[in-house]
């Protein structure tokens, strides 16, 4: 039949005419290897390098121009002879083809919620991964960083929290493929790391993103879309000669975004710390002159040591602290201190370079590409650097077929990362904390290095850092490989084998002068964790037009085997310090496993429209996993849509006003499997070795009947264009229920076990998307285009196991960091503590409203509510929600000429952040020896300060300042100019001349101006909205220039 | 074409008929629960896997004996906020700072042992032949030990009110929705007791390093009816691990040496603390006592012993036990110009970190769990208290202690009390989880040497008795969030 229908279009006319012209790409330069066909025949030729044709048509034939990498044209003949044609590049053509699953579509036909972003609107930024870069870019996406360390993975959630224990992080799918995502490293067990395996990807490789926000999108994978699909597509090379692409950058990175904790003079530093110690001798029972004598003795001790001296002109507990110099030693250090905050941080550099070689024609299309970055942070021993390549081959095998070879090879290396409160392991911060500017890295005495701690829980940095050392290494080899059978023009069946092999090498190492490695006499560990995964998909697709009815349909299956195999060995008492290998080592200790998990799938989709008017949608999929026990072991997903373009309709036809309005409307049903593999089956574990013998112990509280967690999705949207497209943008109203939540639903532990994983509980979230954009100036060499984009999301705990609350600790960075609660009606990111009602001026103490159940209580009346000074008989309440009110970006576009200035703002409106480092560095007195911020010495109450807002030093055992409360509560709301850039193109008469296909060069500041409440610290948190001492963000100016041969 | 087209059609079919195995996929570090236990030789894998999660951190590795000193008045702390203050301050409530750890291991080693008794039973019933004795006779003997353990943490003692609220008596495997509510003390003290008995017979009569044997229960039987004041069956099962002559006790010269050795002849139950297994490095047991910074930064200088502690032990500057003593941190202060031996160096093998093991490494160290020196005080002091006092008994059986201080004159008939009894004990089981137990059972109070650190806390009064609610744990709050029946019956005052 197929043979018939096609036969019977080969009319050939008789009445030809001859037909040249030329083709170009939007910058004039010409284009050869382009198919030009006459519409409705199989008549064809192409360009030649000079980008001329010819071709015999009626001269009332269309012409079909098409390229790979380019939009199809249509250009009527019309009677003439010459013809120009300028390609439009795929990524911008008028009505854009995404990306979606399994497939393409246009936007203005699909049915789902979706944003792609081009490459071009993110790269030329200084991040080792993509990640970053959409900050500000999708409405409903929310990206935050955890730290400013080099190769730091941050976090995405899209539309809000659905769940409690299963991640919150969207499936990322690169070339149709799900990947693997987050953290590799097994070093986290050791240290805190971050490492992020999507740096593997170099994001100069990336031709566009698109997010999968509602049901109709992301659906059609199933048991894993419910916070959302990331859908990564590689490059591709162009119709055309082969092309060279080369891109340089440098960013520097010399200053903090923000203030972090600035560190009050050290002249205030010791004042305050005597005045709390000069309390703590008080509290004792000693006389004033005693309290003075036994402080400075301590000053005399802790700090002498260092080089100074200490003296006091009166023995109150106001004195100020006289510092003078001690004369014993190499050097007198009066009137100097030492500079901890030079000694380590410095001027950050990140370099990347990027060349890639790409073209096509007909038959072949290819890109190849090499990236060397490097990243070397602020900090001293952070440092990051990526090789990686790709090779993206398609080729047409006959008329039917065609195969697709995508292959990536990468290796990245993170070295010295750790992020933490603990002011044990991470000493980054201790600048503003506890490496006081009386502690030198030398002995003022000898001049040799400081190796034993200082008076707190300080060291020597310069000296232990040459006594440990860390690195992860990420070796990552994946193969896409595809075959395209297009058996009829309507029809094509895709099937898709890919093989993604992840290798993550950790090396750390405890010198014996380390004092993590003292007591083993030098400790080595050697970790390997090979992540394999293998993906079979094969899917048929149908596309069908008969008269204004258009018809798609897709059907397929998918398999999944993830595997991963873990080595450890350990080597203890080290003989040499300079051989760091676990060969040398006296004792060894070493162990293997392997873990994983399978998935198989079917799933399908029908789409029709009707003249492009009215549109339905629906799919269905299948999925059983071995995450779950044999009988809940499959599920199945689906979901409806349908949108209706009204502005096609006639009524509206007429007004002119209007140029597009679309409603789109979609339900459906996705799902979050469990994280662990195994929580299905009761086991019994081997890991309890007992005096070299094996030992084994139920280690689990089963749940057989564990299932996915479901999530229900309504999306229902409108998209506008007014005023001949002036006005353009889209409203999203959605509403997620999560339902069936995976929780470690707490038990007695009388059971022996304190928690089961189970499926309870409710999570709704709710809001609006709103993206509004004007073209405000659209002249030939003036173009200004503004755009906004914000969210509203209200995250909602509707139910849980038997209505009982659940307090959870901050996951990045347990109880010493904040404490939250699920409680039915409340917000999923609810601060659960004590509230704090602030100093009583009359004497400086701490105040907390005691919130009982009755209202009563309390020693006495503040602001009218009853309170108390002791925090122990204040009850625990919601004191905030981290969710904000609105957040989003602003971004401008201005093209003048050659010139383009782009301006990238990110904002956040409401919601509260949780400020742990606070209690650090605005300590009233518990921990005695710590540096107090400026911000904490210029508020503090004393009898000189008496309006002071917190609370007076003291020395008797404060345990106020480490109560979760909202006294470390601050206003998150803040507005980022994230990224400015400004390009020069140069002109195509300059670079003609020197041969040369383009050139760019371009400046970006990133960060580089922040308005916040906000103050001691960045107010960009992380995803629980809480901060502690992570290295903070830099800005950074980047210069960096891009031509091409 | 055709036949590529029937390539995706073939893996299609051939995948989907085989869905079922594709979809099962097993762990490789456990085995399924239900298949763990089929012979004697997988009950012994259990018993070994029970006896390392005894030695745990959150139990006798560390939190265990730690409760018990630093809360006993023979140890003080320098300064606040290094760690494991808050024990020696008492600052814990329900909800902070609660000490949870002995409660969930504790549970979690009677699922072990539950499970464990209950497969052999199982397997008993379907007629295997396998013997499991020895295997049962450990998990009832230590059923009995963490059963003691918890009522003493979390119950009055036995002999101030037995009426109390102890524990709940689990002795099966519960499902994971099961909310069981406290017992009375007493009947905490009749499931020990029976298990103890019970287990008698299952056991062997030979030295078993670092698991239970016969003489194990025994010890642990003198040690239980001390407790309950039954003077008659505690001596009669301290006389029977004495006079069985398994075990001797250390001469003078040898006592300090022992330390630096594993599984020594005094030691009756030991729990072996291996490197690459349960060594927990810097915060073992031993670095809590040590000085700081000794081998490490990281050691902070947690415990000293008290200054009162001290004064009793230097009554005798020649007594033995000064040998594992080394200068703690306030020897060297401008402050405290004598040298002050405070810290315990017990379980770092010697005063230069020289281990049990002979491998350098100081902090896998055993733990000593019942050792032939406390048998003999239980002896001294059950026949001193027996309801017709047998003095000279009690005093032979102090002797064989009190002559680790050479120069005091030995206890007689006529001069023997319960204080060098008591003294005694302080001296010779330092630093070895007993101190508070002991001053809670005779009901004596403790002072703190709260002086020497300048220890200003809100959080007891100086000097405390067993009327003192925080004498006894709070139950956890997460246990009451999980189980609401028992929050009726928290203990008083939390």
């Amino acid at each position: 039949m197929c043979l018939t229908a096609c036969s019977a279009l080969h009319v050939v006319n008789a009445q030809q005419m001859s037909i040249a012209g030329k083709i170009t790409d939007a910058g004039g330069a010409p284009v050869s290897g382009v198919t030009v066909t006459i519409k409705g025949t199989s008549l064809a030729t192409s360009s030649n390098e000079s980008g001329l044709f010819t071709i015999n048509a009626n001269p009332n034939a269309t012409l079909v121009i098409s390229a790979v990498g380019y939009a199809e044209q249509e250009i009527r003949v019309a009677g003439r002879n010459t013809i120009q044609v300028t390609l439009q590049s795929d990524e911008t053509s008028l009505d854009e083809v995404m990306v979606v699953a399994y497939g393409t579509a246009k936007k203005s036909t699909y049915t789902g919620s979706a944003k792609e972003i081009k490459a071009s609107e993110i790269n030329d930024q200084p991040n080792t991964s993509f990640e970053k870069a959409l900050t500000g870019r999708v409405p409903g996406l929310q990206v935050t960083t955890t730290s400013g360390q080099a190769g730091a993975a941050p976090s995405i959630r899209i539309r809000g929290i659905g769940s409690m224990s299963a991640s919150n992080e969207p499936l990322y799918v690169i070339d149709g493929v799900p990947v693997i995502s987050g953290q590799t490293s097994q070093l986290g067990d050791y240290i805190a790391n971050s490492n992020n395996v999507m740096s593997t990807l170099n994001p100069n490789d990336i031709e566009s993103i698109t997010v999968l926000k509602d049901a109709a999108a992301s659906s059609l994978y199933g048991s894993r879309a419910a916070n959302g699909v990331v859908i990564i597509t590689t490059k591709r090379g162009k119709t055309g000669a082969p092309k060279i692409d080369f891109k340089s950058s440098v960013a520097l990175s010399p200053t903090w975004a923000t203030d972090n904790y600035e560190s009050a003079p050290v002249q205030d530093q010791i004042n305050v710390l005597y005045s709390v110690l000069f309390d703590s001798r008080k509290a004792a029972g000693l006389s004033d002159e005693a309290a003075n004598t036994w402080v400075l003795n301590r000053f005399n001790n802790n700090f002498g040591r260092h080089g100074y001296e200490f003296s006091t002109n009166g023995t109150s507990m106001w004195e100020n602290v006289n510092i003078a110099g001690r004369t014993d030693g190499v050097e007198n250090r009066e009137g100097k201190f030492f500079n901890w905050d030079d000694a380590l941080f410095r001027t950050g550099i990140f370099n990347a370079n990027d060349i890639a070689v790409s073209g096509a024609n007909e038959n072949t299309s290819y890109y190849f590409s090499l990236n060397y970055t490097t990243d070397k942070s602020r900090a001293i021993l952070n440092d990051y650097n990526r090789v990686s390549g790709r090779v993206n081959l398609t080729q047409k095998i006959g008329k039917m077929l065609e195969f697709g070879s995508n292959i990536n090879l990468a290796k990245t290396k993170l070295v010295g990362m750790n992020d933490t409160r603990n002011t044990s392991t991470s000493y980054l911060f201790q600048t503003r904390n506890l490496l006081w500017p009386f502690y030198w890295p030398t002995d003022y005495k000898t001049g040799d290095p400081w190796t034993a701690r200082y008076g707190s829980l300080a060291q020597n940095q310069l000296y232990y850092n040459n006594e440990w050392e860390n690195w992860s290494n990420i070796s990552k080899i994946s193969a896409i490989e595809s075959l395209t059978l297009k058996l009829l023009p309507e029809l094509n069946v895709k099937t898709i084998f890919s093989y993604d092999e992840t290798e993550t090498k950790d090396h750390i190492y405890y010198s014996a002068k380390h004092y993590s490695g003292a007591t083993d006499n030098g400790v080595v560990h050697e970790m390997s964790t090979n992540i394999q995964k293998l993906v079979s998909s094969t899917t048929a697709n149908y596309n069908k037009t008969f008269g204004s009815h258009n018809i798609g349909l897709l059907a397929g299956f998918e398999a999944e085997k993830n595997n991963t195999d873990y080595i450890r060995a350990t080597g203890r008492d080290l003989p040499n310090s300079s051989l760091h290998t676990v060969y040398t080592a006296g004792s060894l200790n070493s162990t293997a496993y392997s873990w994983g998990n399978t998935i198989m799938s079917v799933l399908s989709r029908a789409e029709y429209n009707f003249a492009e008017k009215y549109f339905a949608s629906a799919s269905f999929r299948r999925d059983g996993s071995s995450r779950l026990g044999p009988i809940p072991r499959w599920g199945n997903f689906w979901s409806v849509a349908g949108a209706w373009t009204i502005s096609k309709e006639e009524f509206l036809k007429n007004i002119t006003e209007i140029d597009h309005i679309r409603l789109r409307a979609s339900y459906g049903v996705n799902g979050t499997l469990p994280t662990s593999d195994f929580d299905w089956r009761a086991l019994v574990s081997y890991g309890s070795k007992y005096m070299t013998l094996a030992g084994g112990g139920l280690s689990n509280s089963a749940n057989p009947n564990l299932s996915w967690e479901r999530n229900y999705t309504t999306n229902v949207a409108m998209e506008f264009g007014l005023l001949q497209n002036k006005i353009f943008g889209s409203v999203e109203y959605f509403n997620r229920t999560s339902k069936d939540l995976l929780q470690l639903v707490p038990q007695s532990m009388i059971t022996g076990f304190s928690s089961t994983m189970r499926n309870i509980g409710e999570i709704n979230n709710r809001g609006i998307e709103i993206e509004i954009g004007s073209d405000i100036i659209k002249k030939e060499d003036f173009k200004w285009t503004l755009s906004l984009n914000g969210s509203h999301i209200r995250s909602k705990v509707v139910q849980l196991s038997q209505g009982a609350d659940i307090i959870w600790t901050d996951p990045t960075g347990g109880d010493a960091r904040t404490r939250f609660i699920y409680r039915e009606g409340e917000s999923t990111l609810a601060f659960f503590g004590l509230e704090w009602a602030g100093t009583d001026q009359t004497n400086g103490r701490n105040v907390w409203y005691v919130n009982a159940e009755d209202g009563q209580g309390g020693d006495f009346d503040f602001n009218g509510r009853a309170a108390t000074y002791d925090y122990t008989k204040a009850n625990r309440v919601i004191i905030g929600d981290g969710i904000p009110k609105f957040y989003g970006g602003v971004n401008s576009d201005i093209t003048y000429k050659d010139f383009s200035l782009g301006l990238n703002f990110i904002y956040k409106i409401g919601g509260k952040l949780y400020d742990a480092a606070s209690r650090d560095v605005a300590d009233d007195g518990y921990y005695w020896e710590r540096i107090r911020s400026q911000y904490f010495v210029e508020n503090t109450w004393s009898p000189s300060n008496p309006s002071g807002s917190l609370p007076m030093v003291s020395g008797r055992d404060l345990e106020d300042v480490n109560q979760v409360s909202s006294r470390h509560l601050y206003d998150a709301s803040f507005l980022r100019l994230k990224n400015v850039q400004l390009a020069y193109k140069i002109p195509s008469h300059v670079t003609d001349r020197i041969r040369m296909g383009a050139a760019r060069v371009y400046f970006n500041g990133a960060n580089l101006l922040t308005f916040s409440k906000f103050k001691n610290a960045d107010p960009e948190v992380n995803q629980y909205s809480s901060r502690g001492w992570e290295i903070p963000i830099a800005k950074t100016y980047t210069f960096g220039i891009d031509f091409s041969f | 074409m055709k036949k590529i087209f029937l390539i995706p059609c073939l893996i299609y079919m051939a995948a989907a008929s085989s869905c079922s195995d594709f979809l099962n996929v097993e762990p490789t570090t456990a085995a399924d629960a239900g298949a763990a236990i089929t012979t004697a030789a997988d009950a012994k894998v259990i018993v070994n896997g029970l006896m390392s999660k005894l030695a745990s951190a959150s139990y006798y590795g560390r939190n265990f004996p730690l409760y018990a000193d630093a809360k006993g008045g023979d140890v003080t702390i320098t300064s606040q906020g290094r760690g494991y203050d808050y024990l020696y301050v008492f600052n814990h409530s329900e909800s902070a700072n609660s000490y949870s750890s002995i409660w969930s291991q504790g549970y979690h080693c009677l699922a072990q042992i539950n499970n464990l008794i209950e497969s052999i039973e199982k397997l008993k019933a379907a007629g295997s032949s396998e013997n499991f004795d020895n295997h049962l006779g450990q998990a009832l003997t230590a059923r009995a030990m963490i059963y003691f353990d918890l009522v003493r943490l979390y119950g009055e003692p036995y002999a101030e009110n037995k009426n109390a609220f102890g524990v709940p008596n689990v002795t099966t495997l519960l499902n994971s929705d099961a909310q069981e509510l406290r017992h009375t003390v007493e009947e905490n003290y009749q499931q020990i007791t029976t298990d103890l008995k019970a287990a008698e017979d299952l056991l062997s009569k030979t030295k078993a390093n670092g698991f239970i044997n016969y003489y194990a229960n025994k010890a642990l039987q003198a040690r239980v009816y001390l407790y309950m004041e039954d003077f008659t069956q505690s001596l009669a099962a301290a006389e029977e691990v004495i006079n069985s002559n398994v075990y001797t006790l250390y001469e003078n010269d040898k006592w300090a040496e022992s330390w630096t050795t594993e599984f020594g002849t005094e030691s009756i139950l030991e729990l072996g603390v291996y490197p690459n297994e349960g060594d927990l490095g810097n915060s073992s047991l031993g670095a809590m006592y040590r000085r700081a910074a000794h081998g490490s930064s990281a050691i902070l200088g947690y415990f000293t012993a008290s200054t009162n502690f001290l004064d009793k032990l230097a009554e005798d500057e020649e007594d033995v036990r000064w040998s594992v003593m080394a200068p703690d941190e306030l020897s060297e202060t401008s402050t405290h110009p004598a040298e002050r031996l405070g810290s315990s160096y017990k379980y770092s093998g010697s005063t230069v970190l020289a281990g049990d093991k002979k491998t350098g490494n100081s902090t896998a160290v055993n733990i000593k769990v019942i050792r032939l020196s406390e048998i003999y005080l239980i002896a001294a002091e059950a026949a001193l208290k027996l309801s017709s006092s047998d003095k000279e008994k009690a005093a032979h059986y102090l002797n064989a202690i009190r002559k680790r201080s050479p120069n005091l004159a030995l206890a007689t008939p006529a001069t023997i009390n319960m204080d060098m009894i008591a003294d005694e004990r302080s001296k010779e089981l330092f630093t070895e989880g007993h101190r508070f137990f002991d001053m809670m059972r005779w009901n004596r109070s403790i002072t703190f040497d709260d002086d020497l650190g300048a220890i200003s806390t809100i959080h007891r009064e100086k000097t405390i008795d067993r009327t003192f609610y925080k004498t006894i744990l709070p139950i956890p709050l997460d246990e009451i969030n999980a189980n609401p029946g028992i929050k009726a019956q928290q203990n008083p005052g939390y």
